[in-house]
């Protein structure tokens, strides 16, 4: 583990630019239709909870990242292989998420540039971030999240002035009744609010432990608010259809801003703030793999970060053929299959067992 | 010089400390004779023309022969010939049959000499510093002790105006290469007992005097170490300028980015005295350094405390947009021509291609032409004598700005873009952060012209890390912004009434936060004397 320290405004830019990630790239719940923020809220809710639970495990056990925390609670063996598969899954989301990023700046700026350069790039960056610290993480985090609400207000402000919100696009309300929002939850629930599981591996370095609950909640809430304020902008400007149709919705509402002619085309601007809250996403999902696979093997972080960086690129590649098939296994398959045991399942296993552990021990003791 | 003494000393004892030594490993006591002594001086410094040594004697039973040794030009003439040359051969003519040699040597050093500064010297490296530093050393013959006399002086430059930090409102004084000029300047404007003044030499050859300054109960102590372990670990044979200094001591070896603060203006010395810095006044320059320096520092001037608060907040917004300016202009344009054509509105869209329609190279082979020529320009500008530096201004400017446009080189575009950078890296305050942003823009030019707005994105943010991992003397380079200090915010990009300026920066300083009484904002007296009146 490194020696580092993040205050809580550090970690709660960390957790606000994490949620935004790639949510707001690929937009949420739009299957949901005009209720598509409501399902953010639900995910919300349910994410809240899951938290809650997070948060007890690691009142157990509170210095100890998840991996740390599953060899104290099954014993080396398993708790070290759950650690293990716990590093790759971290992974794979993160090389999941390099991919959704090469795919944007290549769909939407830089098209003459192959993807793999673009991706390339950005894990170098990456791997420079993480080779300077957490620490560094936590006040790039600080600076950009200024500037990420700064830019987003404007961009706001701006889509107001242009006449195009049309708030009458969100009727009806539960036009179909609860069943498609509950259901589309699911999805907002494990990304991007289950994956609040990264940060059980970050928590160690905050620097007052008892705020953990508070900064987690905090920026959780904050950046559930951002999101469902975004979902309602752009179901009003586009349209529920339109919405759910487009790759990235949030490009196509900012490309249709233009006032007096000047302010116009400004979906390059979105990128670059999506790039950017990307960057974040990428960075502490592999964050989270690189100190947990230094803690399990004793090697300095700074002697893997470069070759787990390369996996990642490298795994970017090859998890999917086309865009198609990427966006499939993200939408359909991820959320089952891999989030929902990595971020509920495992987590409220352990907090089974220790709880059943204490009791008995309490028991023989007593 | 007291510190130094002694940490010379106690440095001896360990026996591994050679910084005090001039020419020799050991140092070897005096001799008795006068004429070995006076031998051995003139031959250690090779028969130096400059040298005068002054030979005379106090006539009586026992003649005594007595030398006045010191370096022309280093000594104030008038002091030496007044105070010690007619002090010495006029002092106790009348008892001078009976005295023997001991009562003379007290004699001497306590009634004979009409000078302030007179210490004993007995060893020969500490005789032959003395004389370089311009002391004049009085030698008796018989006697293995000698007596030196602060007789400093010399041709100095006079205190002038700052030339490089010129402001409209504030002190017109500067710093000159003299250092005891420079430590006075600060002095008088902090007549604090708790200003402390540390000096050492550094350089084996040079023998630079270098001082650091604090104000005692308000700096950091841990700070103040670690810049003496910094400079202690120096060993260098010459110092000559504050940058040998800068760059041995500052904290990141590779960084672009300054960590150490440079100014010319006792000023600003005191102020960031008195925010719990330290100074380190290096003699023979007028530039001295301030740490920690924080990136913020960069962007501030010392008249933005002295004038309208208001108007010190938008100039720092506007330092801080030049800057940027500075930086992205050239990489913003040619990423904008080269990939995001979409980006600009349509009508400029065709003004631009209609202009770029003929021109030979790519954009940011254009930008790369004319920022070299503009650098070229520049450095020329300052390397000329002053007269002949203006004409080739006018010369660069017409030719870049007209011919090379007339020619269907280079786009009118461009030339505006030039100039824009220009004009924003000359508005920087700090020449230091100024140069850094002419390195690093040619970097960002190369990405924006490989890779767009991503490229510079990416650049951006790499820069930014870099940033917040440098520290300067443990203090972090981007704060009070990252890492956020509420309380810092008053004095960073804002510049907050005085009043309202209650505390000190909080990271810096780290103890004696206050800098005022609270409530002291003015206010016109509320309804005087009524109130009293309805009371009664």
């Amino acid at each position: 583990m490194e020696k580092a320290k993040l205050d809580f405004l550090q970690f709660f830019s960390l957790i606000v630019l994490f949620e935004l990630g790639s949510t707001l790239v690929i937009g949420m719940g739009t299957a949901a239709k005009q209720d598509a923020w409501l399902t953010i809220l639900v995910g919300l809710a349910g994410g809240v909870l899951l938290f809650l639970f997070y948060s007890a495990l690691f009142r157990r056990y509170p210095d100890l990242p998840i991996t740390g925390i599953a060899q104290k609670v099954l014993g080396k063996p398993v708790g070290t292989l759950l650690g293990y598969l716990y590093v790759v899954y971290f992974m794979y989301v993160g090389a999941r998420i390099l991919l959704d990023f090469g795919i944007l700046s290549f769909l939407s700026t830089l098209d003459q540039t192959p993807f793999l350069v673009i991706m390339t790039l950005m894990i170098l960056v990456i791997i420079y971030v993480l080779y300077l610290g957490v620490e560094v993480l936590g006040r790039l985090g600080e600076m950009f999240l200024l500037a990420y609400l700064l830019v987003s207000a404007f961009g706001a402000l701006l889509l107001l002035f242009s006449g195009l919100v049309d708030l009458a696009q969100l009727r009806p309300v539960l036009e179909e009744g609860w069943t498609p929002v509950l259901k589309t939850a699911l999805q907002t629930f494990t990304f991007p609010f289950g994956e609040m599981i990264v940060f059980m591996m970050l928590f160690p370095y905050l620097n007052r432990p008892k705020s953990r609950v508070k900064v987690g909640l905090s920026g959780m809430v904050f950046s559930g608010a951002i999101l469902c304020v975004t979902s309602i902008i752009t179901t009003a400007v586009l349209g529920a259809d339109i919405a759910d149709r487009s790759t990235f919705p949030l490009l196509t509402m900012i490309g249709k801003v233009n006032i007096a002619e000047i302010f116009q085309n400004l979906d390059v601007i979105a990128v670059l703030i999506l790039i950017i809250v990307g960057f974040f996403k990428i960075a502490i999902f592999f964050y989270a793999a690189l100190i947990g696979l230094a803690d399990l093997t004793k090697v300095h972080k700074n002697r893997l970060v470069y070759p787990m960086g390369m996996t990642i690129l490298f795994l970017s590649i090859i998890i999917a053929d086309d865009f198609v098939e990427h966006f499939k296994e993200g939408l359909a398959i991820v959320p089952i299959y891999l989030h929902l045991p990595f971020q509920t399942g495992i987590p409220l296993i352990l907090l089974a067992v220790s709880l059943f552990r204490h009791r008995k021990g309490a028991a023989g003791t007593g | 010089m007291r510190p130094f003494e002694r940490q010379k000393r106690r440095k001896k004892k360990k026996g591994k400390d050679q910084r005090g030594q001039v020419f020799h490993e050991e140092s070897s006591p005096l001799f008795h004779d006068l004429q070995k002594n006076l031998n051995k001086i003139r031959e250690e410094l090779g028969h130096s023309t400059d040298l005068v040594v002054r030979e005379f004697e106090w006539d009586g039973e026992r003649k005594i022969r007595f030398a006045a040794v010191y370096i022309d030009g280093l000594v104030d003439n008038n002091m030496v010939g007044d105070f010690i040359m007619k002090s010495l051969m006029l002092e106790s003519r009348d008892d001078r049959q009976t005295i023997s040699r001991k009562t003379a040597f007290d004699r001497v050093q306590e009634n004979g000499l009409a000078v302030g500064e007179v210490k004993i010297t007995r060893d020969w490296n500490g005789l032959i510093l003395s004389i370089l530093c311009g002391e004049t050393v009085i030698l008796m013959d018989g006697w293995d002790e000698a007596i030196s006399c602060g007789t400093k002086g010399g041709e100095k430059r006079p205190i002038d105006e700052p030339t490089s930090q010129v402001v409209i409102r504030g002190p017109r004084d500067s710093f000159t290469e003299s250092i005891r000029t420079n430590t006075a300047l600060v002095r008088r404007r902090v007549k604090s007992p708790n200003l402390w003044l540390e000096t050492m030499r550094i350089g084996k050859v040079t023998q630079t005097d270098v001082s650091l300054m604090y104000i005692k109960g308000i700096v950091d102590e841990k700070i103040v170490r670690e810049v003496k372990n910094r400079l202690e670990r120096i060993q260098i044979d010459s110092i000559l300028e504050s940058g040998y200094i800068e760059e041995m001591i500052r904290d990141s070896a590779f960084s672009l980015f300054p960590t150490l603060y440079m100014t010319e203006r006792p000023d600003v010395i005191a102020g960031n005295l008195l925010e719990g810095r330290v100074a380190i006044l290096v003699d023979g320059t007028p530039f001295a350094l301030v740490v920690p320096a924080l990136l913020n520092q960069f962007f501030q001037t010392t008249e933005d405390y002295y004038q309208n608060y208001w108007i010190s907040g938008f100039l720092r917004f506007v330092r801080y947009g030049a800057f940027l300016l500075s930086l992205l202009t050239p990489s913003l344009y040619i990423a904008a021509t080269t990939f995001h054509h979409a980006m600009i509105p349509t009508t400029f869209l065709i003004t631009l291609v209609a202009q770029r329609e003929g021109i030979p190279f790519p954009a940011f082979v254009e930008a790369l032409i004319m920022e070299l020529m503009f650098e070229i320009l520049r450095e020329a500008g300052i390397r000329l004598p002053r007269p002949v530096g203006q004409a080739v201004s006018i010369v660069g400017a017409i030719v870049l700005g007209e011919a090379a446009v007339r020619a269907g080189l280079v786009s009118p575009a461009m030339v505006i873009v030039v100039a824009i950078t220009a004009i924003a890296s000359f508005s920087a305050p700090s020449y230091n952060l100024a140069i850094t942003a002419r390195l690093l823009r040619f970097l960002f030019m190369l990405v924006g012209a490989s890779f767009g707005l991503f490229g510079i994105a990416l650049l951006l943010i790499v820069v930014l890390a870099h940033l917040s991992s440098l520290r300067s003397f443990g203090v972090p380079y981007l704060s009070p912004l990252a890492p956020f200090v509420f309380s810092d915010q008053k004095d960073t990009v804002f510049r907050f009434p005085w009043w309202s300026l209650i505390t000190r920066p909080r990271l810096i300083s780290q103890k004696n936060m206050t800098r005022m009484e609270k409530d002291l904002r003015p206010s016109p007296p509320d309804k005087p004397t009524e109130g009293e009146g309805n009371e009664k």
